[in-house]
């Protein structure tokens, strides 16, 4: 009897669930791992997954209710579009897609979109895979996680495994699926039987993000990721191919990989809208090896192109629409807008190499690209390399008030260049009534720390507009002007064209319009370039208004013309502060100062 | 250094005029000043005008004004260029203006620019009194200025120094409604600009137009009165009934005697418009 009921006990444990992921398992095992490594199928050369090797896009349309289209890169056609009501985003397999509609699994076949078989989730949906073979799915049941493998041709379940810990959203390549566990592990499980193969900690990163392109997977978190391969096993940043690429605060919401514990995720969402696009090279020393040298960083619109220390390198903005999916391809990088336009951009030089449309009249969702390699054919229309000043104004000047830090970093990238143009547009930001204020403050600190001599011609410009009643004028940030000139000084600057700006300096000096914190300015911007021409302006001001109970009494304003005429002034100018301040009626403040400055 | 030292050289490089002999160029077209009355200047005047007391250094300001002589000109040029406060240079720029020398135009622009808008307000009426091409662009620069207060000294400097360079700048002012403007238009105009004015009709503002037509009218020196004709038919047509008042003011300033056919004309209009009310 006891030995019938052991026997029960030992067919029961081998009927339940296979608990496959557990928290003391073999671990960042070189050996293993490279054998799981070898063993995958990966094309020679990068490849779609899908089984005709099509270059493809599956997009979801808005409407009631929602559809599929299934769209062909190299012919440039629409291969299908089918109404679906989908909830998630679309996973792309060898003949089949899959999405969720009505809290089931879905396949589609890949070729016509029609219906090919319906499952039930086991559990609340984690996140899903495929491959050419089969679907993958994650679920959570309580405290409870399930991977399970279902047939691309019949959704078949093939087999299970659970986790007594939190599973992560995986992906699948080459016989293998990657999935994480506990933000701290990522899984290596046989497609085919479920086994555990192998798995990789993270010692010093967490695992909480992956990217698989046909011959290459990748994984980290949002401070930066490793590239699969053998040196893996070391689990360490240091030790493994690892790479992180400077983001520029301003695009902040950037990330290298879907998060795969986001639930949000599990659908086309704005982390879509934001993504580091890169590639990278094989490499057994060393940090990761970028492609080119170089990354982009996909931002709703925007797409800008960055070598490996951070320094933009061009600009794209799209006209009108975000970017709802994008994709680095191995030789271009591609985004599929909002209005269903699909745009193929040179990761080098920014150049559009080719532009295709969805033809559609409904907002796109979002939308899964199955193109690893593609690249459009030389006939499909490759222009020149991005003009980035123009793409960096527009992006600048932008009406979307979403992108104020996109907005700075444009300035900011702007202002790193050098010429009279780049200092133009800034100032016509200045000048753009709907410019937030915080831009504008960007923009002037900018002005002064670019110090570019050949600015002062434009600069000068600017001055030239005057208060004018009948004009209807009035100058505007004459103040950011003033102080982007005082930013000049030292600065080689031709005596010819320093004559006119400190006459018109001088002009906005004395015009009444002109209020204090804008005159102290102007005296500084005078002082630092004007040399000794400045003077007699300087000094004819201070005369008149050393003696007013307004202006006179402005520490600020005071500081600043005493300063002036004491430091860059001569004998007389000095003289002339000394008399003034034995003269009873000059305002007590200046008195002070002229003795503090003059140390009389 | 003494402070003659560094004034000489500041007054030099801003372009002011020491006031040196600067009495004897007063200009010529007018008709000569009468003779000037006989006053030293006193040393303390001229201590209090450059003194922390306000109400001493105005009443200093003015009594240096009425001294027709060299030295007390020179002083008040001097506390000028070395800055009055607001309530001392307006009576100080009144006051150099007495006596007007050409030298004193520099000095004046640069007070036309002061912040504080009744100083610019008193230089620009003191540059009517000076004919000089510089004086009357600063009047026509002030035209321009932001506030309307200043914008009607400048109008009125205009017309009593007859700056006809500033005709344009006027004329958008009356087109922009501003009485001073038309005041000033009026009191300038010779028959060209009363042509122009009274093609206007209809595009700018009926009451400015009128008061412009109006002030035309009531000079003495403005006709023959064909002329004058023509101007009160051009009132005739306007609808505001500032017209009336214009016309009225016209009227009540001619003598019947001798008859002039636009008085009659004003007196018909008058009648029609008013019924007899008048």
């Amino acid at each position: 009897m006891r030995r019938a009921a052991l026997a029960l006990v030992a067919v029961l444990a081998a009927c339940g669930p296979k608990n496959v992921f557990r928290l003391s398992q073999d671990e960042n095992n070189a050996y293993a791992l490279k054998e799981v490594l070898a063993r995958r199928k990966l094309p020679a050369a990068p490849a779609p997954i899908n089984g005709w090797a099509k270059p493809r896009v599956f997009a979801l349309a808005a409407g009631a209710p929602r559809s599929i289209v299934a769209y062909d890169l190299e012919a440039s056609a629409v291969l299908w579009q089918v109404e679906a009501d989908v909830q998630s985003r679309i996973w792309v397999g060898g003949d089949f897609i899959v999405d969720i509609e009505g809290g089931r699994l879905v396949a589609r076949d890949q070729a016509r979109g029609t219906l090919r078989w319906k499952v039930p989730l086991a559990g609340e949906l984690v996140g899903v895979a495929a491959d050419r073979e089969r679907a993958y799915v994650v679920t959570q049941r309580g405290m409870t996680w399930q991977l399970s493998a279902h047939e691309g041709a019949s959704g078949k379940q093939v087999w299970t495994a659970d986790a007594n810990g939190q599973l992560g959203a995986p992906v699948a390549q080459g016989g293998i699926v990657y999935v994480p566990y506990l933000r701290q592990w990522m899984s290596l499980v046989d497609a085919r039987t479920g086994d555990m193969l192998t798995r990789i900690r993270g010692i010093d990163e967490q695992i909480s993000a992956l990217r698989a392109t046909s011959q290459v997977v990748y994984y980290g978190s949002r401070q930066g990721v490793f590239r699969l391969d053998e040196r893996s096993a070391r689990g360490a940043r240091a030790d493994a191919t690892y790479g992180h690429v400077p983001i520029p605060p301003q695009l902040d919401r950037t990330s290298y990989a879907r998060d795969a514990y986001d639930p949000v995720q599990l659908g086309y969402s704005a982390s879509d809208r934001a993504r580091v696009l890169f590639s990278s090279e094989p490499t057994t020393t060393g940090p990761m090896k970028l492609t080119g040298n170089g990354y982009a960083i996909h931002y709703f619109r925007y797409v800008f192109g960055f070598d490996t220390a951070g320094a933009m390198q061009w600009a794209y903005s799209n006209p009108r629409a975000d970017f709802v999916a994008s994709e680095h391809t191995g030789s271009v990088l591609v985004g599929l807008s909002t209005s269903g336009e699909i745009v193929a951009i040179d990761p080098v030089t920014g150049a559009v190499r080719g532009k295709q449309s969805l033809g559609l009249t409904v907002p796109v969702l979002g939308g899964t690209f199955d193109a690893d390699g593609w690249a459009p054919s030389a006939t499909a229309g490759e222009q020149p390399p991005v003009a980035t000043i123009p793409a960096l104004v527009h992006i600048a000047r932008d009406r979307d008030a979403r992108f104020g830090g996109v907005k700075e970093l444009a300035v900011a990238t702007l202002a790193k260049m050098q010429g009279a143009t780049v200092t133009g547009e800034l100032l016509a930001v200045l000048a753009d009534e709907r410019a937030p204020q915080k831009l504008k403050d960007t923009v002037v600190a900018l002005l002064v720390a670019r110090k570019d001599p050949a600015s002062l011609g434009v600069l000068a410009k600017e001055l030239e507009v005057k208060p004018d009643y009948l004009a209807r004028t009035e100058p505007e940030h004459l103040g950011a002007i003033a102080k982007a000139i005082a930013g000049l000084e030292g600065a080689r600057l031709p005596p010819a064209d320093v004559a006119p700006v400190v006459a018109a300096l001088a002009f906005h000096l004395e015009a009444p319009s002109t209020q204090n914190p804008d005159v102290i300015r102007v005296i500084a911007a005078l002082a630092a370039i004007g040399g000794p021409t400045e003077r007699a302006a300087l000094a004819s001001h201070f005369l008149l208004y050393r003696v007013d109970d307004d202006r006179g009494d402005d520490p600020a304003w005071q500081q600043a013309i005493v300063t002036a005429l004491a430091t860059k002034g001569g004998a007389q100018e000095r003289a002339m502060l000394r008399y003034a301040a034995a003269d009873p009626r000059t305002r007590p403040g200046i008195v002070q100062l002229v003795r503090e400055t003059l140390g009389d | 250094m003494s402070k003659v030292s560094w004034y000489g050289a500041l007054v030099i490089t801003l372009g002011l005029a020491l006031p040196t002999g600067a009495l004897a160029q007063r200009r010529g077209s007018r008709k000569p000043p009468p003779p000037p009355p006989v006053a030293e200047v006193s040393p303390i005047d001229v201590q209090a005008l450059s003194g922390p007391d306000l109400e001493l250094a105005a009443k200093a300001a003015e009594t240096l004004g009425q001294i027709a002589s060299e030295p007390a000109h020179e002083a008040l040029l001097d506390a000028l260029a070395l800055g009055l406060p607001p309530a001392v240079a307006v009576p100080t720029i009144e006051a150099l203006a007495m006596q007007p020398a050409p030298g004193d135009v520099a000095m004046l622009r640069r007070y036309a620019r002061h912040r504080t808008p009744s100083v610019r307000s008193a230089a620009l009426g003191a540059l009517a009194s000076y004919p000089s091409p510089e004086a009357q662009q600063a009047i026509s620069d002030g035209l321009r200025d932001l506030v309307g207060s200043v914008r009607t000294a400048a109008a009125s400097a205009a017309a009593r120094g007859r700056v006809r360079t500033a005709v344009d700048e006027l004329m958008i002012l009356l087109a922009r409604g501003e009485d001073s403007s038309a005041r000033a238009l009026g009191a300038m105009a010779d028959h060209e600009l009363a042509k122009q004015l009274t093609e206007q009709l209809g595009k700018a503002p009926d009451a400015q137009l009128a008061r412009a037509l109006g002030t035309l009218l009531l000079r003495d020196d403005f006709g023959p009165d064909t002329a004058k004709v023509e101007i009160v038919r051009t009132l005739a047509k306007i609808q505001d009934p500032v017209a009336v008042t214009e016309l009225t003011d016209y009227i009540n300033a001619t003598p019947k005697r001798p008859v002039r056919a636009s008085r009659q004309e004003a007196a018909g209009v008058v009648e029609a418009r008013t019924g007899g009310a008048r």
